[in-house]
């Protein structure tokens, strides 16, 4: 059983067929990547599985179960957790705030009890700050704890909010370009992080990305969307070298550039 | 008793259009800056109060003639306008469009304050009217003032104006500046002088509503008489009916509102439900937002 | 094309199978336990390696500040003096004033108008949602506690936690349709439904006595002017401890993520609607006992008293106030009550002439009648605070705040950049 399966799935805009007939499948563990030129319509795709967007038509399955018309929040409850292109983070609070705030679906007291100030509920924040602390040092983010996230830069707030992904204990990570912004060195640091974070906590990843040597490094499975349609897929290096998907970013002819 | 009611709704009909006709002023400066600024102005019937408060002031305190406490009242409303576009509204323009309203709110507020301070609560002042007359129409007798029909009159013609304003260059400018307000910098047209023009013109029309409204009733200081309590809510509720977008809509939309309203002097509603005109207006309200939120009367090509 | 799942490679580069705790088995079955097992940190790791600070590590600005004796010594004071403001004087004890029961009375309206603040508070600060028609919550909360002390003969206690649960359930209904409206037409709504509820649900004259009111006697116990503010300070503590704990809670974390980003909140796993409809339901609870506690401390109620001037009152209350400001909120809300029962006046006439000037400032200096200043000043501060000092009372309070609970007296704390209230969905 795979992790996460996308049949058939098609979305229209209006007249524009964002996504037509899209098939993917990310089985247990794996990292597969997602590479397509500048509207190729990925994070479309993944508006789609995360419940962002309603498709048209098609279906995403997670771990066997029809999700395709569940909302987003409980995506999450079921182990979907997902990052965004342009970073989503509640910019206003600090960083401790936000990791408190992703840890919602962990808190196990209800909140009117939480309202009311049961004595339950002051040891379950304590536990809650606990656990944002580990998870911050974790990723070696526990100087910048108490800042706020607006004042940060880029490059931090993007392993900030890997950190928020994980406090809501996700299953599966759906991550829209993680190394946007960032140059070969930290890109492969990435790598790295992602590599680690599979092998400590179990999980699968699906990710978009432009750094074709990242996504070519770590990916099991390649997919190469242009146009809402999968245009290639495969291995990395099989994908990397398909004569169409050249042709899609560079716009050249196959022969006239050396693969790779 | 059916009867009756029928010859009520022929009344409310009548009453209600040019009762409208001020609910369509109102309206017309609250679509403008809505457009313009994408303010929803909760002062816009203060204009008219305050226009109406200055012209009252310079017909029966100054002695001033009718047409130059008029031409004075509707100045004064102007004046207010383009005060509150420097004061408020530009200081604000990169807020929030929640905190903009709060804002006019604010204004609001102070103007009434204003006219508590000049002229105490207690005063029941009236105006007089351009002309007295009056007469009942046919075939249900419903009441009709010229006074309404003057308002009715002007509201055609500021109708017809701001149409031909809007495809001169000046509007066309006003027009640019909204929809691309770069692209209107680029080619020399100054957004801030369009900002201010928007609402002087959003606050003549309020003052028109107010000043030709006010001698049909007593008024005193407060939010009574005109201001937010009575003209406020029934000139947003024809804005939402234009979609917040069209003027022509603006029009139609205050007519309609304007009838609604009446229905709640239907004696079969009256009857049974106390404060039936708030009551009435607050039902038409969240039907026309639950059921169509992007307007009604709004032309196709306008959305586009 | 299989696909296989994929052998991990370990360390040194054999294969090793993986440990992870109930991978495979769908979330649902996992209980609250089952949390992603994290490494710890190694006991004993100091906090400059953990830092990356410099290696000297002088001149962290964290370093614990504590104040000097005389510090504390002249904290102590403040606070006393605060305590005896709030605790003591209104009521006569240790005062070198006589307190009348009119003035009491006052203060209770202080009290009463903070809890509607911060009613208001909870829908306009903390969940973004824009709300003109506020008067009309705590109105409902009045007419069913005069009702049910009144029709039904129940204790006032009853009557007090029934308004509450009244005032959410209206709240609700409201929040519904909240949830279908942008920002500025649900303002539009509230504006319409607190004209609705002033002349049509408040004019049911069976329920709500009319023209001639109806009459709210005190509870047992209370009667006294002085008791009754007593109470209402009772009152006040139970919604700031409320509004406290919500906050500090998931359910306010939630609405300060979906405030600023309802996407991101989702995917957080926060029921956006849910939470929005929980921040009417508290907004509507404390506005139910500051309606309960109105209708009894004035012992008589009528519709006409729950009209769109209070609505933009309570605005104003919270805005000027500092809005998500629970102290700001507090402070500007007694100021409004005191601005309007004419005792602010009061007090700052009797100050200037004290310092020698005229007396009736307002009037004769300014030609401002006293019972009009409070409608000129309100709107002046109004859009004070939203050009120039966007924290309003709060932020200006913030550095005493600061200082009072045990920290430096810091000039820029509490700093905010703007009445950011909400502008995702307008």
């Amino acid at each position: 059983m795979s992790v996460l399966e996308v049949e058939d799935l098609s979305i229209h805009f209006g007249g524009i067929k964002a996504l037509q007939g899209v098939n993917l499948r990310a089985g247990e563990w794996e990292i597969v990547g997602i590479i397509g030129p500048n509207g190729a319509g990925k994070t479309t795709l993944f508006n789609c599985i995360t419940g962002f967007y309603s498709p048209t038509a098609g279906s995403v399955r997670y771990r066997d179960k029809d999700v395709t018309r569940l909302p987003v929040h409980e995506r999450t409850a079921l182990g979907m957790g997902r990052t965004f292109q342009n970073v989503g983070l509640v910019k206003n609070a600090s960083v401790s705030e936000n990791l408190a705030t992703a840890q919602h679906l962990q808190v196990s007291y209800d909140p009117w009890a939480g309202i009311a100030g049961a004595p339950s509920t002051f040891a379950e924040e304590r536990r809650v700050a606990e656990r944002s602390e580990l998870i911050l040092h974790l990723l070696d983010l526990a100087d910048v704890a108490g800042e706020r996230v607006a004042d940060l830069p880029y490059g931090v707030l993007k392993r900030v909010e890997i950190a928020t992904v994980l406090a809501t204990d996700p299953d599966v990570l759906l991550l829209d370009e993680p190394g946007s912004g960032m140059g070969p060195e930290e890109a492969h640091a990435l790598g790295d992080t992602l590599l680690s974070l599979r092998k400590e906590f179990g999980l699968t990843i699906v990710m978009i990305d432009h750094h074709v040597p990242l996504v070519t490094r770590v990916s099991d499975y390649v997919y190469c969307l242009n146009f809402g349609e999968v245009l290639a897929e495969g291995g990395p290096d099989e994908v990397r070298r398909h004569p169409e998907v050249v042709r899609a970013y560079l716009g050249e002819e196959p022969e006239e550039v050396l693969a790779g | 008793m059916i009867l009756q009611t029928l010859n009520e709704l022929g009344i409310a009909l009548v009453t209600g259009t040019l009762q409208g006709s001020v609910y369509a002023l109102v309206a017309l400066g609250i679509v403008l800056v809505h457009r313009a600024s994408g303010v929803f102005n909760f002062a816009q019937a203060e204009f008219g109060t305050t226009g109406l408060f200055a012209a009252y002031t310079a017909l029966t305190l100054w002695g001033w003639s009718y047409p130059v406490a008029f031409v004075f009242g509707l100045a004064v409303a102007v004046a207010m306008g383009l005060l509150t576009e420097r004061l408020v509204i530009h200081p604000l323009r990169n807020a929030s469009r929640v905190t903009l309203l709060v804002g006019t709110a604010g204004v609001a507020l102070a103007a009434v304050g204003f006219q508590f301070w000049q002229f105490n609560d207690t005063l029941i002042m009236t105006m007089p009217k351009i002309n007295d007359g009056f007469f009942l129409v046919p075939p249900f007798g419903a009441p009709v003032t010229v006074q309404q029909l003057i308002t009715f009159g002007v509201l055609v013609v500021a109708s017809v104006g701001l149409a031909l304003y809007f495809r001169s260059p000046s509007g066309l400018a006003i027009q640019a500046a909204q929809q691309e307000p770069t692209a209107a910098e680029l080619v020399g047209i100054s957004v801030r002088r369009v900002s201010m023009l928007t609402w002087g013109i959003a606050a003549l029309l309020g003052g028109l509503a107010g000043i030709l409204s006010g001698p049909n009733t007593t008024f005193t200081a407060g939010f009574l008489s005109f201001g937010a309590g009575r003209a406020l809510l029934p000139g947003f509720m024809a804005a939402v009916l234009a979609g917040m977008r069209s003027m022509p809509g603006a029009v139609a939309g205050g007519l309609a509102v304007g009838v609604v309203e009446q229905l709640g002097s239907l004696t079969i509603v009256a009857q049974y439900v106390p404060g039936p005109r708030e009551a009435v207006l607050f039902v038409f309200l969240l039907a026309v937002l639950l059921i169509a939120p992007k307007g009604i009367f709004v032309r196709k090509a306008a959305l586009a | 094309m299989t696909q296989t799942p994929v052998q991990r490679p370990g360390e040194d580069g054999t294969t090793e199978t993986a440990e992870i705790p109930a991978v495979g088995t769908h979330r649902a079955d996992l209980g609250p336990d089952a949390t992603t097992v994290l490494p710890p940190v190694p006991p004993g790791t100091p906090d400059d390696e953990l830092d990356g600070d410099d290696a000297d590590g002088l001149a962290e600005a964290d370093e614990e500040f504590r104040p000097r004796r005389a510090g504390w010594l002249g904290r102590g004071i403040v606070w006393a003096l605060l305590a005896w403001l709030v605790l003591a004087y209104p009521v006569n004890v240790f005062s070198p004033f006589d307190v009348g029961v009119a003035d009491v009375d006052i203060a209770s309206r202080a009290v009463i108008f903070a809890i509607g603040g911060l009613s208001l508070n909870v829908l306009l600060g903390y969940a973004g949602q824009i709300s003109l028609g506020h008067q009309a919550f705590v109105g409902l909360g009045a007419f069913t506690s005069a009702f049910i002390v009144t029709n039904l003969q129940l204790s006032f206690w009853f009557a007090v936690v029934a308004a509450a649960v009244l005032g959410a359930v209206q709240a609700v209904l409201l929040g519904l349709v909240s949830l279908r409206l942008t920002g500025l037409y649900f303002a539009l709504v509230t504006l319409a439904y607190g004209a609705f509820a002033e002349q049509t649900l408040f004019g049911i004259s069976a329920l709500t006595g009319g023209e001639g009111g109806k009459p709210a006697p005190r509870p047992v116990g209370f009667e006294s002017g002085y008791s009754y503010y007593y109470l209402c300070l009772g009152f006040l503590v139970l919604v700031l401890w409320l509004d406290w704990r919500l906050t500090r809670s998931k359910a306010g974390r939630a609405l300060a993520a979906l405030r600023e980003n309802p996407r991101v909140a989702s995917s957080y796993g926060i029921n956006v609607r849910s939470y929005i409809l929980v921040a009417f339901a508290v907004s509507g609870i404390f506005a139910g006992i500051a309606g309960s506690l109105t209708a009894h401390h004035d012992e008589i109620i009528v519709g006409s008293s729950f009209d769109f001037r209070l609505a933009l009152l309570f605005v104003l209350m919270t805005v000027v106030g500092g809005l998500r400001n629970r102290v700001g909120v507090v402070i500007g809300s007694a100021f409004f009550a005191l601005l309007e029962e004419g005792a602010f006046v009061e007090i700052v006439e009797s100050v200037v002439t004290a310092l020698g000037f005229a007396p009736h400032f307002f009037q004769n200096v300014l030609g401002l009648p006293g019972e009009f200043v409070s409608l000129v000043l309100g709107p002046i501060l109004l859009l004070l605070t939203l050009t120039l000092y966007p924290g309003g009372i709060g932020q200006q309070v913030a550095p005493v705040r600061g200082w009072l609970t045990g920290g430096r007296f810091d000039r820029h704390a509490g700093e905010v950049k703007e009445v950011e209230v909400t502008d995702v969905r307008a």
